[in-house]
């Protein structure tokens, strides 16, 4: 693991390590899981599916609407199981490097904790949509390879944020959508609880690298500003998912796809689940012409 | 001459990289970072709706996504025979 050039990363961070044994839970037994979720009930808000607001959801039969809530959720879980993937990799790598020594006790909770996220977003879709959605595929390539050091260590926990807060902007609506059968909601509520303590850790550990990488080279900071924002606009992406048309039986599913994206109304959600992240990643000044 | 959906796939490639002003036959798209990690899905989901052919996400060989012509040579030569 090439951290070199890389001061230690020091935090203050009793407050959330506190908090997350003072909140420890059993995932395994915590759920009372239904053998069958109500048929008539949607598994995702409607107003969060890719197609709200859109003529192309007023356009669906109920029953299309209805089973896209239901594959957009699978979809929505499975994003977050490929996630949690990538990111566990990364931090199980760097949490005992020297760079990371002092933040290592609340990696370990973090770690711990994301285990058991991965494992209840994967029950819920096994038991009820009967799979997962396969990872999209990626590059082994880096597209930040040119970048320093310091500057990918960056990009990888802000990669962590950013997948971290938008997820958290559909779980915290969906915790308390009443629309929702109960183990979808409290999935959803779940998460969210946990995710509050680690978005915090992770702005406070992207301040940190952020300042190593401006004090090291300022005109990495505009690039990394760039790449953060296709990053946002990549992941927005993944969300609209033509299996998931295809499977609720909704014909041309790319074609549908590029339309949604393109739509103003989806443009403006879009802008809404990004609004706090981008305000944060402006205010540590990292802004693009998006952002402003 | 450059086919109809060779055109839209060098469209894609342009449109994310405003710093190009042409792409040579043999620019490696992926070394060049012309079609980086984040833009990879979009780009297969292009080439799709452009084939009307689903690409197999593990299945993926990234010689064929290399070039202008390995791709041409992969997903578009049926069409220009």
């Amino acid at each position: 693991m090439a951290v070199r050039g890389i001061e230690p990363v020091v935090l203050e961070l009793d407050r959330l390590e506190n908090l997350a044994e003072s909140g420890y839970y059993n995932p395994y037994t915590m759920f009372d899981w239904p053998d069958a979720i109500e048929p008539d009930l949607p598994w995702m808000s409607e107003s969060l599916v890719t197609l709200a607001g859109t003529p192309m959801w007023d356009e669906l039969s109920r029953e299309q609407q209805i089973a896209l809530t239901r594959y957009e959720a699978i979809n929505f879980f499975s994003l977050n199981i490929h996630g949690i993937r990538e990111l566990m990799s990364e931090v199980v790598m760097r949490i005992h490097e020297r760079t990371y020594a002092d933040v290592s006790e609340f990696l370990h909770h973090f770690i711990g904790e994301e285990n058991e996220h991965m494992w209840f977003f994967a029950q819920f879709c096994l038991r009820y949509g009967g799979k997962l959605y396969p990872a999209q595929p990626t590059l082994k390539a880096g597209s930040v390879d040119h970048l320093s050091p310091v500057a990918r260590e960056l990009i990888v926990f802000a990669r962590i944020l950013i997948f971290e807060e938008i997820v958290d902007f559909y779980n915290a609506r969906m915790a308390t959508d009443q629309s929702l059968p109960h183990i979808a909601r409290e999935i959803n509520r779940v998460h969210h609880q946990d995710e509050s303590r680690h978005v915090a850790f992770g702005r406070m550990i992207f301040t940190n690298l952020l300042e190593q990488v401006a004090k090291r080279d300022p005109a990495e900071v505009p690039v990394v500003a760039d790449y953060l924002e296709q990053y946002l606009q990549y992941s927005i992406g993944t969300l609209y998912n033509p299996a998931a048309y295809r499977d609720a039986g909704i014909p041309d599913a790319l074609a549908l796809r590029r339309q949604a994206l393109e739509h103003p109304a989806r443009k403006e959600a879009h802008d809404e689940v990004l609004k706090r992240t981008r305000r944060f990643l402006a205010k540590s000044g990292l802004e693009t012409e998006a952002s402003k | 001459m450059t086919s109809e959906p060779m055109q839209e796939v060098e469209k894609f490639i342009l449109g994310r990289n405003p710093e190009l002003d042409h792409i040579t036959r043999d620019l490696d798209l992926i070394d060049s970072r012309a079609i980086n990690s984040l833009a990879f899905v979009e780009f297969i989901f292009l080439l799709e709706e452009l084939t009307q052919e689903m690409i197999d996400p593990e299945e993926v060989d990234l010689d064929d996504f290399r070039t202008l012509d390995a791709l041409e040579a992969r997903f578009f030569k049926k069409e220009s025979a």
